[in-house]
């Protein structure tokens, strides 16, 4: 299918804005059923590479699912089907054939209410590396260690590696479970609502540290919290009822909308 | 308003007297209940001091030499607990050895892996399998499983394995391995150690599997997910996730397993053969602490009597210390998780 045809047919869910920067991840005409419940209709966007892509919506409109189909999480459940495509880097990874631990290592994840694993620090990060790469014990420690400085965690833990990553503050498991995601370093980071169970000193840590992966890394952030979608993104979907309302600038978004849902979004008419 | 404040200081004594009738109800209610919690304390002291008093002439006439003992001579009265302790303890052994591993996997396979219309009717068809009495494993393994081991597994193991062969060469895994003792038998039957503990496998699996189903279903999904979108495979997922973060509610199942086995009776005594020896092969009959008191109770007087009895204290004794086994396992767990 064309662009210009998925297009035709979703015009309202086509709203894509100028190019900021290369497409990363490409979806077109994606369709997701819950059950047999409708949950996506026909999402078309392009996310762009190195930017910080964020979605927001109301509850249950869709913006987690979207997100969980990003790297096929959703496919360890059943009943749960996903049709059209989205493509990275010129393939459809909603292909039965393209391996699920490939797309894994390429699209990291970080969710909601921090999980530490029920294993030290150290192994909370090494976990993830060993089922992509054979390490030795000295390159493993380097890649550990790289990863907690991304995640603006290494300073906290660095002597305590050896302890349970459940002795630590909801902050620093949340940016364990990031050190964790960037340690298989992917290409696209997926933070679903990252910040929701943190209090507000923590939420601006993450958000910092998003700012500064940005380089790095293609992020696609979803968030309930709007001053956040405002803060720390480059581009903001709007999503409502499962279809992409718009999607454009992030500043155009929160001041010039161009659609009157998005608006009333935005302004709190609604949500 | 001042009739307000007069109708208000009217409730006062009513107050008071309210709260020390609650005060008097909520003793009262304590007290019932450390009646409650009392009693089985007493129920527990009751059965392991009267065993103690019936097995003091056993105790007094043997002493530590009873413990370690091989001897069960009716004729010139001599007895000594090692036989039946050592088949109580190989035959849970066994059954622990094979039920585990099989429990997990069903266990793992329902709450992980099945399709969703297959769960609720195998795990209802497990706990249908813990409710059946134990008489009728032991009729199930004497007159259809011993016949059938004595048939084609024995024949298979004793060839292959053990280093008394039907032929009289020995296999190279009999000469250079432990494996020859213990798969070493020239009985022909089916009732051995290791028959009871297969049997009594069969039996606790259905305990085991149910209590780690459901603990393994306690594991949140979103822990779960956030190993699958490190690329973990459902295999990685459950040995390294699942069962860690259970591993404690995992441990309790398993000895919750394992209690039953050591105080298994009926089964146990049907397809063990009750024989008062001691052999290092698992092939040859053996007896345990319970069959040893069922089979021999009814005729049993005077020091025989008290034997028994002191058996039965014996395995009160067994039964605490793997308790204490499990207690002092999972605080070392604690410790090593931090928490």
């Amino acid at each position: 299918m064309t662009e210009s045809a998925a297009a035709g047919i979703h015009p309202q869910s086509a709203a894509t804005p100028a190019p900021i920067a290369p497409t990363k991840l490409k979806v077109r005409d994606l369709h997701f059923y819950y059950n047999g419940f409708h949950a996506l209709k026909g999402i078309n966007m392009d996310i762009p590479e190195k930017k910080v892509t964020a979605i927001i919506g109301p509850s249950g409109c869709g913006k987690s699912t979207l997100l969980r189909i990003f790297n096929r999480i959703y496919a360890i459940y059943p009943k749960l089907e996903a049709k059209g495509e989205i493509v990275l880097d010129g393939e459809n990874i909603l292909d039965s054939s393209y391996s699920m631990n490939r797309l894994r290592s390429k699209v990291g994840m970080v969710f909601q209410k921090p999980v530490p694993f029920p294993m030290t620090i150290f192994e909370n990060v090494a976990y993830g590396i060993r089922h992509h790469e054979k390490l030795s014990r000295a390159d493993m420690e380097i890649r550990v260690e790289q990863a907690l400085r991304s995640a603006a965690l290494w300073d906290e833990v660095k002597d305590k590696l050896k302890q349970s990553a459940l002795g630590l503050s909801g902050g620093q498991q949340q940016r364990l479970c990031i050190a964790r995601g960037i340690a298989l370093k992917p290409e696209v980071l997926l933070l679903d609502e990252p910040t929701s169970a943190l209090d507000p000193i923590a939420t601006g840590r993450i958000e910092q540290l998003v700012e500064e992966l940005k380089s790095e890394y293609t992020i696609v952030i979803v968030t309930h919290n709007m001053q956040q979608a405002a803060r720390c993104s480059d581009l903001t979907a709007f999503m409502y009822l499962g279809e992409l309302i718009e999607f454009d600038r992030t500043e155009q978004i929160f001041t010039k909308p161009g659609k009157k849902q998005t608006e009333d979004y935005i302004t709190g008419r609604f949500g | 308003m001042q009739a307000n404040v007069g109708a208000v200081a009217a409730t006062v004594p009513q107050q008071e007297e309210r709260a020390r009738r609650d005060a008097r109800h909520d003793r009262l209610f304590s007290g019932i209940l450390m009646a409650c919690a009392l009693l089985v304390l007493a129920c527990l002291l009751g059965a392991a001091g009267a065993t103690l008093w019936g097995g003091r002439h056993a105790f007094g006439t043997f002493g530590w030499h009873f413990l370690f003992s091989s001897a069960w001579d009716p004729g010139s009265d001599t007895y000594g607990a090692l036989v039946p302790v050592y088949g109580t303890l190989m035959t849970s052994l066994i059954a622990l050895v094979i039920a585990v591993p099989i429990s997990f996997g069903v266990a793992l396979y329902l709450s992980e892996v099945a399709p969703p219309w297959l769960r609720t009717p195998v795990a209802s068809a497990i706990e249908l399998l813990a409710g059946i009495p134990s008489i009728i494993y032991g009729m199930w393994g004497l007159f259809i499983f011993a016949p059938f081991f004595a048939d084609h597994i024995k024949p298979w193991l004793t060839n292959y394995l053990g280093n008394k062969p039907d032929d009289g060469k020995l296999s190279w895994v009999a000469q250079h391995t432990f494996l020859g003792k213990l798969f070493g038998s020239d009985y022909p039957f089916g009732a051995s150690i290791l028959t009871a503990g297969i049997v009594l496998a069969v039996m606790i699996i259905p305990f085991i599997s149910s209590v780690m189903r459901e603990v393994f279903q306690t594991v949140p999904s979103r822990l779960k997910e956030s190993a699958y979108a490190l690329g973990s495979s459902t295999w990685e997922v459950s040995w390294d996730i699942v069962l860690p973060y259970t591993r404690s509610a995992v441990i309790g199942g398993i000895f919750l397993g394992l209690g039953r086995a050591l105080g298994e009776t009926m089964a146990v005594t049907f397809v063990l053969g009750n024989a008062m020896q001691l052999s290092p092969s698992i092939l040859d009959p053996g007896a345990s602490i319970a069959s040893t008191i069922a089979n021999q109770f009814s005729e049993a007087a005077g020091l025989q009597k008290s034997t028994l009895m002191a058996l039965a204290f014996l395995l009160f004794v067994v039964t605490f210390i793997v308790l204490l086994i499990a207690r002092w396992m999972l605080r070392q767990l604690a410790h090593k998780e931090g928490r």
